[in-house]
């Protein structure tokens, strides 16, 4: 199931970060969306500071913050996650539940990537929208292993 | 006294306020003349106004009666050119909004012409008059340079969400938040163009005092359905004027 957070201001890209990394601590999150309006480029006034470290990963944000899409693998989880989102988003939140990411592989995935799209996993449906390179926007961070 | 907008809440009242040209605006901050041109961006500062036809007492009029009526705005004695500020209002709170702010500008300056849209409000007028009025509603409440915004194009961002320090989303990034000191700087000029010294707006009003001065009725602020005396009005006006659209033979 999906759900989704939508913090009632943009996130900056510390809050952002520090959330995720909270978030990240829960177990039964399988995949994530960062979702919002276009980062201005530098060069025209945008802000400077747009790396995340995420599992110890950096990752460039190429949007501001708005939305958080989900999926998760259970509903007990969505407390947890209200408790993670009281901690880092003072202004107010809410948690939608729904279907935000799409699950399917569809016709315009096969005219994108023709024979190729055998090889694409079930992980990476839906991650961006269809005009943008999937590597560009998608990143694959890896899980800790278990000692 | 005259009675500008119907009901008892404290956003009616400021609306009122707003409209009457009897009350005097509180005055939030400076803005200096010369700031106040640079931010319009239509001429330089200190530079003529250029002009649009020679002065009224050069040019040979034909005689009517109502221009001996009407006394002419300075700007047009002198034949200035129309020149135009446009603001957008952030339906957080901010303490104008489009409509309130057209039915007070007719209100409250004269020649001044005003063009209202969701989103922006713009006002037209001779161009040494609107530096004028530009000073006054750039100094007073009806500013708040984190909820408003001078945009004379690329005015969107009024119905989005706000960034985490409070400011109301700018495609072009014409007013900016200085973090260090707290005040909010104009950098560009309301088209976007860079200014040579960024002008210090002052700081954001916080949330408490955007709540008492704001004209925006919300549910989570005062939510309209709550002003009795102000529905009342509206669907009032609403039955008057469907009866009085009914013709019956």
């Amino acid at each position: 199931m999906d759900i989704e957070i939508f913090p009632h201001r943009l996130l900056n890209t510390d809050t952002a970060e520090r959330l995720l990394n909270d978030l990240d601590s829960l177990e039964g999150i399988r995949r994530m969306v960062i979702q919002g309006p276009r980062l201005t480029p530098v060069e025209e006034g945008g802000p400077e500071h747009r790396t995340m470290v995420l599992k110890g990963e950096e990752v460039t944000i190429q949007v501001k913050p708005g939305r958080i899409l989900m999926e998760i693998d259970s509903e007990e989880i969505i407390e947890e996650i209200r408790e993670k989102c009281e901690e880092n988003i003072p202004f107010g939140y809410n948690i939608h539940v729904g279907r935000f990411i799409r699950k399917q592989k569809t016709v315009s995935d096969t005219l994108k990537y023709g024979e190729k799209l055998e090889e694409i996993s079930e992980e990476m449906v839906g991650l961006t929208d269809q005009n943008a390179q999937l590597g560009d926007r998608a990143k694959i961070l890896k899980r800790k292993k278990e000692e | 006294m005259a009675k500008y907008y119907p009901g008892t809440s404290k956003v009616a009242q400021n609306r009122s306020n707003f409209q009457d040209p009897e009350y005097t605006l509180e005055k939030l901050r400076e803005v200096s003349d010369e700031d106040v041109v640079n931010i319009l961006g239509h001429r330089a500062p200190g530079e003529e106004y250029p002009s649009a036809h020679p002065p009224l007492e050069e040019m040979d009029e034909p005689d009517d009666p109502i221009r001996e009526l009407v006394e002419p705005l300075d700007g047009a004695k002198a034949g200035d050119r129309v020149r135009y500020i446009q603001f957008t209002d952030s339906m957080y709170f901010a303490p104008a909004h489009p409509f309130v702010r057209s039915r007070s500008y007719v209100c409250r300056f004269r020649g001044a012409d005003a063009g209202t849209l969701s989103g922006r409000q713009i006002l037209e007028t001779r161009e040494r008059d609107l530096e004028k009025y530009s000073k006054e509603l750039l100094e007073t409440e009806f500013f708040d340079p984190a909820r408003s915004g001078i945009r004379g194009k690329t005015v969107h961002g009024h119905s989005l969400r706000l960034d985490e320090d409070g400011m109301m989303f700018d495609m072009l990034r014409r007013l900016m938040l200085n973090k260090d000191t707290g005040v909010v700087e104009a950098v560009k000029n309301q088209i976007g163009d860079e200014l040579d010294e960024p002008v210090a707006l002052g700081e954001p009003l916080d949330e408490e005092t955007l709540k008492n001065k704001t004209t925006i009725y919300r549910k989570d602020g005062e939510a309209y359905r709550d002003d009795k005396d102000a529905v009342e009005i509206c669907q009032r006006i609403h039955v008057l004027r469907s009866q009085g659209g009914f013709y019956p033979e």
